[in-house]
């Protein structure tokens, strides 16, 4: 508010008043004084003078005072404004205001009256320029507009400038209303200077939630900031708003509609409806609803992540349909990465960029590529639908003359832009095409041309380029070439320094001399360069032949580098003493001819011959230095080949030769031969040829004054095996304890080393029991010998034992291993001192018993008599000895007792068993029952009928208590009765047993030999045992008609006369094995009875 | 009459070029002549059996390929977004004549094979990289090219029927990606929906 202070100067009619009051009393005085002010006061009021005077401005130039004017001022009053320090300047007003110009700093009086109205009092003002208000004019906006598709309003106003004085600053404030009840969004302020002069102004605001959704509004007021002017400065009023609304039509729409915005971005995003909206959503994110004007609802997204390639999906759900728009979330382009650009050519320039981080936009928001040249010319990257391996490049034709390039590459996509630049000198970056159309020309053998086509306009530069040459077997080269840059693209090339008659593969590349790239690799060109002359003769040897008639000479064909072409044939020439004879002409393949010479010294020359010449000679002395002192060494190589070292010899001024051959071949034998410098001392011989496990000889001649002398002869294996036959072996002579092996020589081919022994193993063992097991295998009963002597081809085994089966075994060995193993298996031969020692105890006891007893019976004779032989009735009148005719009948000699039913006496028999050596077992044929004599028949009362049966013993039953014995009998009881029982016995032995026959059994067997040599051995037994049988064995074979058994015609019934003992005899079965003879015996056998060592 | 877009000018173009592109067809009077070009297979009836059912038998995966190449809420939406309220689609009455079925047959697959148009149209610009829904995309509106062409062969050969009037699906050039995507989804839902019908009725 203005604050004007009215100031009322004496006015005339309280100066009177008071001049009547100060006559009376004080009091009374006062009092009317005060009465009298106040009415004063309201005449005063009701008479009126112009009050309350207050000035503004709006532009500073003009003052504009108005005042109060008085109750009493009537239509038509007249105001004098007067300021009085002005030259008395006044101004006359019907109206209660007035401008005036803007006055000076300071105080200035004022005066207002009312002309023509007399009497009334003159309002005097003290006015300054500090009770004035700066109030500006209300801005009027000139133009509201809005871009819907980018939710942005543009403000347009006038600043009305020029109503101002002087330059000032100006302050706009601007608000934005938002839906029906004006709900500010925005309030700015926005700062502008004017300057004496209209000037309109624009302002732009970007919404956060579309236009579309809601009602917008806009006012503006300002402010003048002048800072020289003193009074109160206020804002203007706001100007009329203005709205920026959207039309809908009466179909549902969400906005924005198709919006690209940048990942992370906040953004709204409203549905103008006329249907209730139940929900929205993003993608799969329900969001909440914000409600707009009538129907319309709007959902606002915080930072908002990356969309896939079709959008992301942003829906509002009505009752019944879903409306939605896509929004398109990405980044800016990145800044082309990795610009280059290069030239194939030097006609175009090609560049090419990697686009960085990806922007998640695609199809018409891609990002576009722009290529500018700093000279105004550009080209645009196009982009291929549905790239699968989009390649960034873009392709700039080269202007006339134009060598330093400047390009900036500009990326843009509705997010945002970047671009990368690059300065370029187009002749440093050149990288040509691949060279086309390789020809090759010859120059010579050794030379050719090299040409080829290189598109692209070089005529400014010069081109480095390579060539690589490749030859067979060869390491390929590479030569480097600076030729001079031609327009027409043709190049060509001298390529020197090759091999003639070799074939050659040719590549190109190509760069320029200020190197960038190389090019890629021509195509090969493969080219084979004409023949030369050979530049060596072949390398030659020379053997005679067997007869030592005719040499054969023997050449090498000559590697491709040194025929220098086909090597068409041979001629082969002697000379002796000068005189040269052209023996032949060899064509090739051939590499071998046959001279028939003399002895004498000749000189052999082999040149070979090509297309274009022939080469040098080579040459051979045919006569060979004799060498006495000459030895066969051996050698063994190393896999692949074979170290020969050798002393130097001075005396050797020409080179070694090494030959070498199959040393199972005949002569002459030639594989190959290798020649080595005269000053070398060792060679290592390789051949393709060679192969393990075969006997190579080694010959080395030193060269001396054009004659080979043959100084070393080495046979050898590249590499040892083990020999794959055993060697041949046989036992040449057996004893009881010892046999005697000689065996034969492996032959060379098969031994396929150098042979370094053979190991012998030996154990017992039988063919059929013994099986071969594991010789290696550390076993503690298997004996090895190892002989070492090689000259060594016997080998006697002793300690063995008597008739024991033994298993040989011999093998080879070399050092490439053990060879095969061969084995027989002999039986050692019986100790016959053991077995006469084993017969000879046993008779010797059975003599002096037999001795002792006769004695006794004889001096206690009547007393036997009398206790076993009482009278002895006339047999005349018994019947039991009536003995059936057709029985006796031939053999009258022989009488049985009989007794029917018979209890045989329990008979206690006492046998031996001892071993006896295999290999000369004696089997048991049958069993012999021998007779007592005719006493028999003097015992007709009490004749028994006693059976002879051998035990059955089992051969391999051990017998250990044999051992300590010494071939001692071990002995065995048997139940006489038990044998009775037919099933218990072998049916061979069933066949020999006499059935009818129990109760005796003889104590011993003896053995009883079948052989004639042994006849005289049989009979000295007998007389040194001094006990003979009582009669033949023949005759004991009777048959007693009424004995149960005598009905089975198939037995043979052996019956003794009393229960005397006798011999029993066994006879001997020769071996039918000569390698390993056994005994044939199933069960009871000398072998055993003689067992003294146990096998295991 | 909706927008003709641009994928169906140079169908039409091909297969009424006689009588030029835009306009529609009446169909022709039973006294009219009518000739093709290319004489009619001898088994025609039963190649548009078999286009019919090669077309029934990719019409789920063509529809499944597309609205899940849209992205979310499609798939879990079909309902809304991808119905087949298609207004304005030709009818078809499979109880009527083989004639009239083949009448209504055209226009549904001219019908068709615009709206495959539009939608091929839009998803080469929207989804770029979906190689598999542009092959199929392509694979139908080939075998939708040769089904009309064998059913116009055989309105010609048996009912001298020249020219049908064709009516087309809206043109989605105009339209907001999502319009495109909803219009695309629905087209292709009606697709799946008749199809199946049409392939029973022949």
């Amino acid at each position: 508010m203005m604050n004007i202070s009215l100031r009322l100067r004496r006015p005339p009619w309280m100066v009177d008043s008071n001049g009547r009051r100060m006559t009376s009393h004080f009091q009374w005085l006062s009092l009317t004084f005060i009465l009298l002010y106040l009415m004063n006061q309201v005449n005063s009021e009701k008479r009126g003078a112009p009050r309350d005077l207050k000035c503004i401005t709006n532009n500073l130039r003009v003052w504009d005072c108005s005042w109060k004017a008085p109750s009493a001022a009537g239509h038509g009053t007249v105001y004098e404004i007067c300021i009085e320090n002005r030259s008395h300047s006044c101004y006359q007003s019907e109206k209660t205001n007035t401008k005036i110009p803007a006055l000076l700093p300071g105080d200035h009086e004022i005066t207002i009256n009312r002309l023509y109205d007399f009497g009334n009092p003159i309002s005097k003002f003290t006015l300054n320029e500090k009770n004035v208000s700066l109030i500006p004019d209300t801005p009027e906006i000139l133009n509201l507009s809005a871009d819907f598709s980018t939710s942005t309003i543009h403000l347009k106003w006038n600043d009305r400038g020029s109503v101002f004085p002087h330059q000032l600053t100006v302050i706009w404030e601007i608000k934005i209303l938002r839906k029906e009840n004006m709900e500010i969004v925005k309030l700015i302020t926005h700062n502008t200077t004017v300057n004496g002069k209209d000037t309109v102004h624009h302002w732009s605001w970007t919404s956060d939630m579309p236009l579309e959704c809601a009602i917008h509004s806009v006012g503006i007021r300002c402010y003048v900031d002048d800072p020289h002017f003193s009074g109160r400065k206020e804002w203007s009023d706001w100007s009329p708003l203005k709205n920026i609304s959207w039309s809908p039509d009466s179909q549902t729409k969400v906005f924005p509609q198709d919006k690209v915005i940048l990942v992370g971005s906040d953004i709204t995003f409203c549905c103008v409806t006329q249907e209730k909206v139940l929900s929205a959503q993003i993608g799969q994110t329900n969001c909440p609803l914000i409600h707009l004007d009538g129907e319309n609802v709007a959902i606002k997204i915080h930072n908002i992540s990356v969309s896939a390639n079709s959008g992301t999906n942003v829906v509002f759900t009505t009752e019944d349909n879903i409306f939605g728009t896509v929004i398109f979330v990405g980044y800016p382009p990145d800044i082309p990465q990795k610009v280059n650009c290069e030239t194939y050519d030097l006609k175009e320039i090609v560049c090419t960029w990697n686009p960085g981080r990806p922007t998640a936009l695609v199809g018409p928001r891609n990002t576009s590529y722009t290529l500018f040249e700093f000279s105004g010319k550009y080209v645009r990257f196009k982009r291929v639908e549905a790239p699968t391996n989009e390649s960034y490049q873009l392709f700039f034709q080269m202007r006339p003359n134009q060598e330093i390039y400047n390009f900036t590459l500009s990326a843009r996509n509705p997010l945002g832009r970047s671009e990368s630049t690059i300065l370029i000198n187009i002749t440093e970056k050149v990288y040509p095409r691949i060279p086309t159309s390789i020809k090759v020309k010859d120059i010579n053998s050794t030379a050719v041309m090299l040409s080829w086509h290189l598109p692209g306009n070089f005529a400014k530069i010069k081109l480095l380029c390579q060539i690589e040459i490749n030859k067979t077997n060869s390491v390929q080269e590479l030569r480097n070439v600076t030729i001079k840059g031609v327009e027409n693209s043709s190049y060509l090339v001298a390529v020197d320094k090759l091999n003639p008659y070799t074939i050659y593969t040719f590549r190109i590349r190509c760069s320029t001399e200020t190197f960038w790239k190389w090019s890629k690799w021509s195509n090969e060109k493969k080219y084979l360069t004409t023949e030369a002359i050979p530049s060596k003769g072949p390398d030659t040897w020379r053997e005679w032949s067997s007869d030592g008639k005719n040499l054969i000479i023997y050449w090498k064909p000559l590697p491709i580098n040194e025929a220098n072409g086909k090597i068409l044939s041979y001629n082969v020439s002697c000379s002796l003493d000068e005189e040269t004879q052209s023996l032949s002409e060899i064509p090739d393949p051939q590499h071998k001819a046959e001279l028939q010479l003399d002895k004498n010294d000749y000189i052999i020359s082999v040149v070979a011959k090509n297309s274009v010449g022939s080469s040098p000679p080579s040459k051979i002395a045919s006569m060979e230095i004799p060498n006495d002192d000459l030895k066969v060494e051996q050698a063994v190589g190393m896999g692949n080949g074979i170290l020969l070292t050798w002393n130097y010899d001075p005396n050797m001024t020409c080179d070694y030769v090494i030959k070498w051959c199959n040393s199972s071949r005949s002569e002459p034998c030639l594989m190959d031969w290798k020649k080595v410098p005269s000053n070398s001392t060792e060679a290592v011989i390789e051949s393709d040829q060679f192969r393990p496990g075969v006997r190579y000889s080694f010959f080395l001649y030193g060269c001396r004054n054009e004659g080979y002398q043959l100084l070393r002869s080495i046979i050898g294996y590249i590499e040892e095996l083990a020999p794959i036959v055993a060697p041949n072996f046989t036992v040449e002579d057996t004893s009881a304890d010892s046999i005697l092996v000689k065996w034969e020589d492996i032959p060379v081919e098969e031994l396929r080393g150098f042979l370094r022994g053979y190991l012998f193993y030996f154990e017992k063992g039988e063919r059929d029991t013994s099986k071969i097991r594991g010789l290696e295998s550390g076993r503690s009963d298997i004996k090895v010998k190892n002989i070492t002597d090689l000259s060594q081809k016997t080998l006697r085994i002793a300690d063995l034992q008597g008739k024991t089966s033994y298993h040989l075994v011999l093998r080879a060995y070399t050092d490439g291993g053990m060879g095969p193993e061969k084995s027989m298996f002999v039986v050692t031969k019986e100790n016959s001192v053991g077995l006469i020692i084993a017969i000879l105890i046993p008779v010797a006891v059975a003599v002096i018993v037999g001795v002792v007893t006769s004695i006794l019976c004889y001096r206690k004779r009547e007393w036997i008599k009398e206790t076993f032989y009482p009278d002895i009735p006339n047999p005349e009148n018994c019947k039991a000895l009536q003995f059936q005719k057709s029985v006796c009948e031939g053999n009258s000699a022989l009488k049985t007792l009989e007794m029917n039913p018979c209890t045989p006496n329990n008979v206690e028999v006492l046998e031996t068993r001892s071993a006896v050596p295999k290999i000369e077992d004696t089997e048991i044929i049958s069993p012999i029952a021998e007779r007592p004599e005719e006493s028999s028949d003097a015992e007709a009362e009490n004749h028994v009928v006693v059976s002879y049966c051998p035990p059955v013993i089992e051969e391999e039953t051990p017998n250990p208590g044999a051992d300590e014995a010494g071939g001692a009998s071990q002995v065995v009881y048997i139940d006489i009765q038990s044998m009775y029982q037919p099933q218990a016995k072998p049916e061979e032995e069933q066949e020999n047993d006499p059935v009818g026959g129990a109760g005796y059994k003889p104590q011993m067997h003896l053995p009883v030999t079948s052989t004639v040599d042994d006849l005289a051995a049989e009979d000295d037994l007998d007389k040194a045992a001094g006990y003979r049988p009582q009669a033949n064995v023949n005759t004991w074979n009777l048959v007693s008609p009424d004995s149960p058994r005598s009905t089975d015609s198939n037995s043979e019934i052996v019956s003794f006369g009393s229960p005397c003992s006798i011999n029993s005899r066994q006879f001997l079965i020769p071996p039918k094995d000569e390698d390993s003879p056994k005994s044939s015996g199933g069960g009871w056998s000398f072998t055993n009875f003689f067992q003294n060592k146990p096998n295991d | 009459m909706k927008v003709l877009a641009a994928g169906v000018v140079p169908l039409l173009l091909v297969l009424h070029w006689k009588h030029g592109a835009g306009s529609p067809l009446p169909i022709t009077p039973v006294n009219a002549t009518c000739a093709t070009r290319h004489p009619c297979h001898s088994n025609l009836m039963n190649q548009i059996r078999n286009q019919l059912a090669q077309l029934n038998g990719s019409a789920n995966a063509l529809f499944i390929l597309y609205y899940t190449a849209q992205g979310e809420p499609f798939p879990n939406n079909l309902d809304k977004l991808c119905g087949p309220n298609v207004t304005d689609f030709p009818p078809f009455h499979a109880n009527s004549t083989e004639k009239t079925r083949l009448v209504e047959l055209y226009r549904i697959i001219a019908y068709l094979g615009a709206s495959l148009g539009n939608i091929t149209r839009d998803q080469k610009v929207l989804n770029p990289n979906a190689l598999s829904l542009h092959s199929k995309l392509n694979a139908t509106a080939d075998i939708m090219r040769g089904l009309l062409s064998n059913v116009l062969c055989r309105l010609c050969s048996k009912y001298h029927v020249a020219h049908v009037d064709v009516a087309y699906g809206p043109d989605t050039s105009g339209k907001d990606v999502f319009q495109k995507k909803k219009l695309g989804c629905q087209l292709l839902g009606k697709y799946k929906q008749v199809i199946a019908v049409v392939a029973q009725a022949f």
